[in-house]
């Protein structure tokens, strides 16, 4: 298990066919804000692997780091083995990013939100159709997906947001929240379906705040605090090193210690 | 250049217009009761020429102004895409830049002829005889296309300085008035027409003027001339605008 990764300035070798993220030394400066600090993780393919923490501990930013949207002050990052400051193109076919707020066209229905995102993701007519009734038939969606986005509740606009970000079947995915404003019921769906993704080698990078979540779906998790990666291992392994009942024990137990030290 | 992925943004923002009411009002009721009523208030004036009244003066500066009311479509859309996220999310697909701001072209244009074509037939409604040939009408209609292909510039460099939506709307009408009252239907005099030179709307009119009123011989230099400019400007404000808004305008963290 590895805890605690600091400064680790192993130059990256090229043999990272088996990890589908390598990040070294990842810097984040907003001005004098250090949003993210020296972070250093590694994802391997098929992994589910959850980013807790805080909020404002850098969760987000780090995933827009991995998906290209912000480059990083320092450090390398690598995905599907690919380097993100010089080749994103390879990148965006790879990744599937859902935003934490959900990014959809309201005027279109959610068919049609999913049919324009296959299109801008290269995908021809005919597999768009047959992606989008798979995955509008796994969610049971496919009615509500007749309808404009307009009248959605809270939960239907994040089960389209994540769908419109699988809908070319990235062979990474990047679920930020996304399961913040569902009913049980609705989750407890979106959890089997993360877990089909599971089976089909996927990787899966999942920032959440319900700690019962990340226990039941992650194979590892990491948290951050402060934009620097305070703990990372399997939820089992993190509640017996910390010696607490459950992971968000663990959360508790280690996060915000600054601000009760005070410093 | 992925043709599906540009039909499909096309498709998109078309869909935009025809689903919400404000944008349809903007795009098919203003021009014909902006043409209606000019028409009625101008129709019975004379202009001292025979055979041409005060309106059919001003159609020429009604279809231009039909095409600078892009800016304020494009500048309202573009930010309300960028503020729900949704510019965010099209850049982290593999489209291009390239690929989405000739959507946006392709569709404005699109918005720009139903536009034109809204004016005429309200024009003709009303009176308005057309001169000129079918070839001539072509010429014009190129102008048009010209002009609203700048007018999406001018819309993306609003949306670029705005933060949001309702001052996206202010700050078109910056655009919009200058060249709606030196380079449409207004009709100019010496000094409003030194101004009138710095903008595009104003080459527009005077060639369709030339055109469809005075149904000049398209032999004519001028009307070339008119058109290089008007193309030249244009070509500048879409650079301009699509890089400014490249480097700028799709930042919201």
């Amino acid at each position: 298990m590895e805890m605690n990764i600091k400064t680790n300035n192993k130059s990256v070798s090229l043999d990272n066919t088996n990890q589908a993220i390598v990040i070294r030394n990842l810097v984040k400066n907003f001005g004098d804000i250090i949003a993210v600090n020296q972070l250093n993780l590694e994802i391997k393919n098929g992994e589910l692997f959850s980013l807790l923490g805080p909020n404002g501990a850098g969760k987000t930013t780090t995933i827009n780091i991995l998906s290209g949207l912000i480059k990083p002050t320092e450090g390398s990052v690598f995905v599907g083995g690919y380097d993100i400051r010089k080749e994103l193109n390879p990148i965006k076919n790879l990744i599937g990013v859902c935003p934490q707020e959900a990014a959809i066209y309201k005027f279109l229905t959610g068919k049609e939100n999913l049919e324009l995102f296959g299109y801008l993701h290269g995908m021809t007519k005919e597999d768009i159709k047959n992606r989008s009734e798979y995955l509008l038939n796994t969610l049971d969606f496919l009615e509500a997906s007749k309808r404009k986005v307009k009248g959605y509740s809270g939960g239907m606009l994040r089960k389209l947001n994540m769908l419109m970000a699988l809908i070319h079947d990235p062979k990474i995915a990047f679920l930020d929240e996304p399961t913040v404003g569902m009913d049980p019921r609705a989750r407890r769906k979106v959890w089997e379906f993360i877990k089909s993704l599971k089976t089909q080698n996927k990787t899966i990078i999942l920032t959440t705040h319900y700690m019962e979540e990340a226990e039941a779906l992650s194979d590892r998790v990491g948290i951050i605090d402060y934009g620097e990666l305070i703990a990372n291992g399997t939820p089992e392994e993190l509640i017996k090193k910390f010696e607490v009942k459950n992971l968000e024990e663990v959360f508790l137990k280690i996060t915000g210690r600054r601000i009760v030290e005070g410093i | 250049m992925n043709v599906l992925r540009i039909l499909a943004l096309v498709k998109m923002e078309l869909k935009k217009i025809i689903r919400e009411p404000a944008y349809l009002f903007l795009m098919i009721l203003f021009p014909a009761a902006l043409t209606l009523v000019f028409g009625l208030a101008f129709g019975t004036l004379d202009t001292g020429i025979p055979g041409v009244n005060q309106f059919d003066m001003m159609t020429p500066g009604l279809f231009a102004y039909a095409c600078i009311f892009i800016i304020m479509i494009v500048a309202q859309s573009f930010t309300d895409d960028r503020e729900q996220g949704l510019l965010k999310r099209i850049s982290l697909t593999p489209t291009t830049s390239s690929e989405f701001m000739s959507s946006h072209i392709i569709s404005n244009t699109i918005l720009s002829i139903v536009q034109v074509v809204i004016v005429t037939v309200c024009s003709v409604l009303i009176g308005f005889r057309p001169e000129g040939s079918i070839f001539g009408f072509l010429i014009a209609f190129m102008f048009m296309i010209i002009l609203s292909i700048c007018s999406v510039g001018f819309g993306l460099i609003c949306s670029t300085i705005a933060k949001s939506s309702g001052t996206a709307t202010a700050l078109s009408f910056i655009f919009i008035l200058p060249q709606m009252f030196f380079g449409t239907f207004i009709p100019l005099t010496e000094t409003t027409r030194v101004i009138a030179y710095f903008l595009p709307s104003y080459y527009a009119t005077e060639s369709l003027s030339m055109i469809l009123i005075e149904g000049i011989s398209l032999t004519d230099l001028s009307i070339w001339i008119n058109l290089g400019i008007l193309s030249i400007l244009s070509i500048l404000i879409i650079l301009l605008g699509i890089l400014i808004f490249k480097r700028y305008g799709n930042k919201n963290f």
